[in-house]
C-alpha cells in the first residue's frame, strides 16, 4: 500500500506548485499524474501570466482586483480575488528566482504586454510561450525538492472513510493494475474539461477527470456552466492563438476587411474581454460575414520583427496548422471552448467541503474568475492558489494526520470495475459516443445558447450517458491500455456534461460567458449567485450560494 | 484523402510486425490525427502516447520511416500526395513499452543527472532581478526544449555508449551554465561534471541532434557552449588537462579537455594537427605508453603518420592571423551568444 501525508493528483502548474509548498511544509507529499508532468496541459499556455508589478505603467493590486471583478461579471468571489491580485506580485518573483526565463524591457526588468480587459500593461510574458517556460521552470522545482511522481496512473476514484477522502485509487496506465494511494490529505489539481467540446483548444487531456472524481463523491461542483469561449483558435485542430497577439496591435477583421469589434466595444475594440469578442465573431459568421466559418485575425501590419520575436510561436502554429503565414497573410480564427470557469467549489486555501479533500486550478472553482475569465489571470491563479493549497494541505497533515488507510475492498471494486469494462460486448466503440457529444455541446451549448437548444442538448447528454455505460474496448491488455483510458475519460467528459448543461438551463440570464439569446440581460436581482451541482444517484442536483462581495458593487459592464 | 501507414506493431516492446493501415483523414491531417484514425475506426490495441497536438507537450516523438519525428507537427498531405506510404516505429536508444510507445526512464535518468535547475544562493530574497536581456540570449534556444526525446532516439554516440548523458540533457545543462542568474561557484562544479565521463567530449559531432530536434533547440550547439564554456573557466588545472600528464596509471582521468587542447596548441604553432603528440598529451606519457604495441600495429598497417615529418603549414602566418580573428570573435561574443530571439526580445 502506498501512503503519503499529502498525495496531489495532475502535475501540471497548480498541481506542481502545490506538492512543493506542501513538501516545503515538510509533508512527505507524492503527485499521481495520468501524463508525466511537463505533458499537463499548462504548458499549452501562450499569452503571459498577470501581476500588477507596474513595469509598464503604473498598476496595483486594486486595480487588477477590479479589472478581474468586473470580468467576472460580478459572480467572482471578491475576497478571493483580492488574494490573488495582492500575492501574485510576490509569486512571479519567488517564479523569476525559481530560475523563470521572462522577456525583459531594455532596462532588464520583467517586460508586461496588453491584455483583454485590463486597466495596464499587466501580462508578464515570456514570448508567447509562457506556459512552456513555467511548466519546465516547476518541473526543475519538483525534482530538486525530489518530490516523487507517479507518472502515468489514472486517478479512478477518491477513497473514502468516515466522512473523509483518505486517497485516491489509481490505474497504472503502463503496467496495468490499481493502487490505492493513501493520504491524510488529497489535492485535485487535473485541470478542465475542454474535450467534452468539438471546437476546443485543450489538449486530448482535458477529460475533468478530476472533477467528475469529486462529483461523485459528493462535492458539489460551482458555477458548471460558464465554459469560456477563446475567440481566435485554429478551425482545423482547435488549436489556440494567443491573445497577446492583439495585445501586440493585431486586428480582427470580417469577409468585407471591416475592424468589426468597432460596433461590439468602441473603446477596447480588439482588447475587450473575451466573451465580448466570441459573441461578436459568433455574430459575423452567423450573419454571412464570416470567411469559411471564421473571421480574420490580421497580424500583417505588425511587421516581421515584431512577429519574429514576439509571437513565434503563434506564427508557427499558424504555419503548421492553418497553412497561413501570418507575416503575409491574416489567420482564420473562430471561438472555440477553451477553460472552464467552473470546477470543484473550494475556499480560498483550496479547501473542498470534504475534510481531507482540496483543489486548485483550474478542476477548482474559488471563485477567482466568476462567469468570464481575463486572459492572464489562470496562469496566476494555479501558481497562487496552487501554493495556498499545498501551504495548508501540507501543515494540516503535520497537525493531524492520523494514519487512515484506503481499504482493500476499495482497491479490489475498482479493479471489479475496469474488469467488467474488458468483459462488455456489443456496445459503440469510446470515439461515436464521444464525438457525438462533442458536436452536440458544440451546437447547443456553445457562444449562443436558448431553452431550446439546451434542452435538446440535455436530452442528447442524457442519452450519451446511457450509451457511454456501454462502450466497448479492443484492448483488454494490462500493459499500456490507452483504449481503456478513453472509456474512462468519457465517463468524465459525460458527468461533466450533464452538469454543464443542467446548470445553464437553469440559468434564466446572460452573464458572462454564458450567453441566453432567451435571456440576453444580466439579472443580478434573481441570478447573482453561485450554481452548485451535487451528485444524486447519477443525476444532477442544483442548488446555489452568495457571491461574496467586498467592495465592488455591481455596475453595468462594457468595455 | 486517403492515407496508408505502415506502423510497427510491439504488443509486448519485445517481438515485433509491421501492419498496413489505410485511413481516410482531413486533408489538414498531421499524422498523429492518421494514427487516430487507425486506433479509432481500425485497430483499438494500438497504443502510442498523444496530449497537446500543438508541438508543446513533447508526448508523440517516434519515428516515420526510421527518423525522429513529433507525429502532431508532420502534415500528412505532402506524403499522399507523393504517394508515399511512410513506416512509423518507436523513438531509438530507448526501450520500447508497447508499440510506438518508450520507457522515457533512462531517458529521465540523464535530465536529472546534470541537476536541471537554477542554483542561485546568492539571490535568496523575494526581490526583483534586473536582468539584461543581452544575458538571457544564452540560454533562448535550450529554454525552448520540449524533452520529446527526438534528439536522443538519434544520438549515434549513445548508440554505442548508453550511458552517454546525450544531447537532451547537455542542452538542459546548458540552458544553466549559461544562465547569469546561476552561482559561479555552481557553474563550475556543473562544468567540472559535465566533464567526467560520459560527458561532453564523448559526442561525436554527427549533428544528428540539431536535424531532428523539432524545436530549433540546436542540442550540439548546446554542447559546443559548454565546451568553450570548460577552456573559459580554466581548462588546465581544474578539469584535467594538464594533471593527466601525471595521472598514475590506471586511474580514471577524463581526457576530453586534453584532447580538445592538443588541437588548440597543435594547430596555433604549426599550421597542423601534430597525431604523434595527440595520445601521449591527451592521456599523458605513462598511459600512452602502454598503447606503444597497439601503434605498433597501426604502423604496420600504415595507419602512423611519419614521427620525423616535420608538422609545420607551409604558410603559418595566415593560421596565425585565423587564429587572432577567432580569438577576437571570441571576446566579442563572450557571454553574448548568438541565438534564437524567441525569447530575448526588449520592447522598443
Amino acid at each position: 500500500m502506498l501512503r503519503h501525508d499529502v498525495v496531489v493528483v495532475g502535475a501540471g502548474l497548480a498541481g506542481m506548485r502545490a506538492a512543493i509548498e506542501a513538501k516545503r511544509a515538510g509533508a512527505d507529499v507524492a503527485i499521481i499524474s495520468k501524463l508525466h508532468p511537463t505533458r499537463s496541459h499548462s504548458g499549452s499556455a501562450e499569452g503571459g501570466i498577470n501581476a500588477a508589478l507596474g513595469n509598464a505603467s503604473e498598476d496595483s493590486p486594486e486595480i487588477h482586483t477590479f479589472d478581474t471583478v468586473k470580468g467576472s461579471d460580478y459572480l467572482g468571489d471578491q475576497d478571493a480575488i483580492e488574494i490573488m491580485c495582492t500575492e501574485a506580485p510576490g509569486d512571479i518573483y519567488e517564479l523569476e528566482h525559481m530560475g523563470a526565463v521572462f522577456s525583459r524591457f531594455a532596462d532588464g526588468r520583467i517586460a508586461q504586454r496588453p491584455f483583454g480587459a485590463a486597466g495596464s500593461p499587466r501580462t508578464v510574458y515570456s514570448a508567447d510561450i509562457t506556459g512552456h517556460v513555467l511548466i519546465h521552470v516547476l518541473y526543475e522545482q519538483l525534482l530538486k525538492y525530489e518530490v516523487p511522481v507517479y507518472e502515468e496512473f489514472f486517478a479512478l476514484d477518491l477513497a473514502l472513510d468516515g466522512g473523509r477522502c483518505v486517497g485516491v485509487l489509481a490505474w497504472d496506465i503502463v503496467s496495468g493494475g490499481v493502487h490505492g494511494i493513501s493520504a491524510h490529505n488529497t489535492i485535485l489539481a487535473t485541470g478542465g474539461v475542454g474535450r467534452m467540446y468539438y471546437g476546443t483548444t485543450n489538449a486530448y487531456a482535458c477529460t475533468g477527470d478530476g472533477m467528475s472524481m469529486a462529483w461523485r463523491a459528493g462535492v458539489p461542483l460551482k458555477d458548471m456552466e460558464f465554459m469560456q469561449f477563446h475567440p481566435t483558435t485554429l478551425k482545423s485542430n482547435g488549436v489556440l492563438i494567443t491573445e497577446g497577439c492583439r495585445g501586440e496591435g493585431a486586428y480582427l477583421r470580417n469577409s468585407n476587411g471591416d475592424r468589426f469589434m468597432a460596433i461590439a466595444a468602441p473603446n477596447a475594440m480588439e482588447l475587450a474581454s473575451r466573451d465580448v469578442v466570441s459573441r461578436a465573431e459568433t455574430k459575423e459568421i452567423e450573419e454571412g460575414r464570416g470567411v469559411d466559418g471564421c473571421v480574420l485575425l490580421d497580424l500583417t501590419h505588425l511587421g516581421a520583427k515584431k512577429i519574429l520575436t514576439r509571437l513565434p510561436g503563434s506564427r508557427e502554429l499558424a504555419m503548421d496548422y492553418a497553412g497561413v503565414d501570418p507575416i503575409l497573410e491574416p489567420i482564420p480564427v473562430r471561438p472555440g471552448a477553451h477553460y472552464h470557469m467552473g470546477g470543484v467549489d473550494t475556499d480560498s486555501d483550496g479547501q473542498t467541503l470534504l475534510p481531507g479533500l482540496y483543489a486548485a486550478g483550474e478542476c477548482a472553482c474559488v471563485s477567482v474568475h466568476g462567469a468570464n475569465r481575463l486572459g492572464g489571470n489562470s496562469l496566476m491563479e494555479t501558481i497562487t492558489f496552487g501554493r495556498r493549497s499545498g501551504a495548508h494541505a501540507g501543515a494540516e497533515a503535520l497537525a493531524n494526520r492520523n494514519g487512515a488507510l484506503v481499504a482493500a475492498s476499495a482497491v479490489r471494486d475498482a479493479d471489479s470495475r475496469i474488469r467488467a469494462i474488458f468483459g462488455r460486448a456489443g456496445g459503440q466503440r469510446p470515439w461515436q459516443v464521444r464525438e457525438e457529444l462533442a458536436t452536440s455541446m458544440y451546437d447547443d451549448a456553445g457562444v449562443f445558447r436558448n431553452q431550446e437548444r439546451l434542452e435538446r442538448c440535455l436530452t442528447a447528454v442524457g442519452d450519451l450517458r446511457e450509451r457511454g455505460r456501454d462502450v466497448v474496448v479492443d484492448d483488454t491488455g494490462d500493459r499500456f491500455n490507452t483504449d481503456l483510458v478513453s472509456v474512462l475519460e468519457l465517463e468524465s467528459m459525460l458527468e461533466m456534461a450533464d452538469c454543464l448543461v443542467t446548470g445553464a438551463l437553469a440559468r434564466q440570464e446572460s452573464r458572462g460567458a454564458h450567453t441566453r439569446l432567451d435571456h440576453p440581460e444580466r439579472d443580478d436581482e434573481r441570478w447573482m449567485k453561485h450554481t452548485l451541482a451535487w451528485y444524486d444517484g447519477g443525476k444532477v442536483r442544483l442548488d446555489y450560494k452568495p457571491v461574496t462581495v467586498t467592495r465592488f458593487e455591481p455596475m453595468v459592464r462594457s468595455y | 484523402m486517403e492515407v496508408t501507414l505502415k506502423i510497427r506493431r510491439s504488443p509486448d516492446g519485445a517481438s515485433h510486425t509491421t501492419e498496413t493501415y489505410t485511413v481516410e483523414v482531413p486533408e489538414t491531417a498531421t499524422l498523429l490525427d492518421a494514427l487516430d484514425a487507425v486506433k479509432d475506426k481500425r485497430d483499438g490495441t494500438l497504443a502510442y502516447r498523444k496530449s497537446c497536438r500543438m508541438a508543446v507537450c513533447g508526448s508523440c516523438g517516434m519515428r516515420m520511416d526510421g527518423g525522429a519525428v513529433l507525429a502532431c507537427k508532420t502534415a500528412m498531405k505532402p506524403l499522399v500526395e507523393a504517394g508515399h506510404v511512410p513506416t512509423i516505429s518507436p523513438m531509438g536508444n530507448l526501450p520500447v513499452i508497447k508499440d510506438l510507445v518508450v520507457d522515457m526512464e533512462p531517458f529521465w535518468a540523464k535530465i536529472r543527472a546534470v541537476k536541471p535547475f537554477l542554483q542561485t544562493e546568492a539571490h535568496p530574497a523575494k526581490e526583483h532581478l534586473v536582468e539584461a536581456q543581452v544575458q538571457q540570449a544564452n540560454i533562448g534556444k535550450e529554454a525552448l526544449c520540449i524533452m520529446c526525446g527526438c534528439c536522443v532516439s538519434e544520438c549515434n554516440s549513445m548508440e554505442s555508449d548508453p550511458d552517454f548523458l546525450g544531447p537532451a540533457a547537455l542542452a538542459k545543462a546548458q540552458r544553466f551554465v549559461g544562465d547569469q542568474r546561476e552561482d559561479d561557484v555552481a557553474r563550475r562544479s556543473r562544468l567540472k561534471d559535465l566533464n567526467g565521463a560520459h560527458g561532453i567530449w564523448d559526442c561525436t559531432r554527427c549533428y544528428f541532434c540539431n536535424q531532428r530536434c523539432p524545436k530549433g533547440v540546436d542540442p550540439r550547439d548546446a554542447i559546443a557552449k559548454l565546451g568553450a564554456q570548460t577552456f573559459r573557466f580554466g581548462s588546465g588545472s581544474e578539469f584535467g588537462a594538464k594533471t593527466n600528464m601525471f595521472a598514475p596509471v590506471g586511474t580514471v582521468v577524463e581526457p576530453g579537455v586534453a584532447h580538445a587542447q592538443v588541437f588548440v596548441d597543435s594547430t596555433r604553432r604549426g599550421g597542423f594537427l601534430d597525431e604523434t603528440q595527440l595520445v601521449p598529451k591527451t592521456i599523458g606519457p605513462l598511459a600512452a605508453a602502454l598503447d606503444v604495441p597497439f601503434a605498433l600495429r597501426l604502423a604496420r598497417a600504415g595507419k602512423v603518420p611519419n614521427p620525423l615529418h616535420k608538422h609545420k603549414a607551409k604558410n603559418n602566418d595566415e593560421v596565425k592571423r585565423l587564429w587572432k580573428l577567432l580569438e577576437a570573435q571570441a571576446r566579442e561574443q563572450q557571454g553574448l551568444g548568438t541565438n534564437h530571439p524567441s525569447l530575448i526580445d526588449s520592447h522598443d
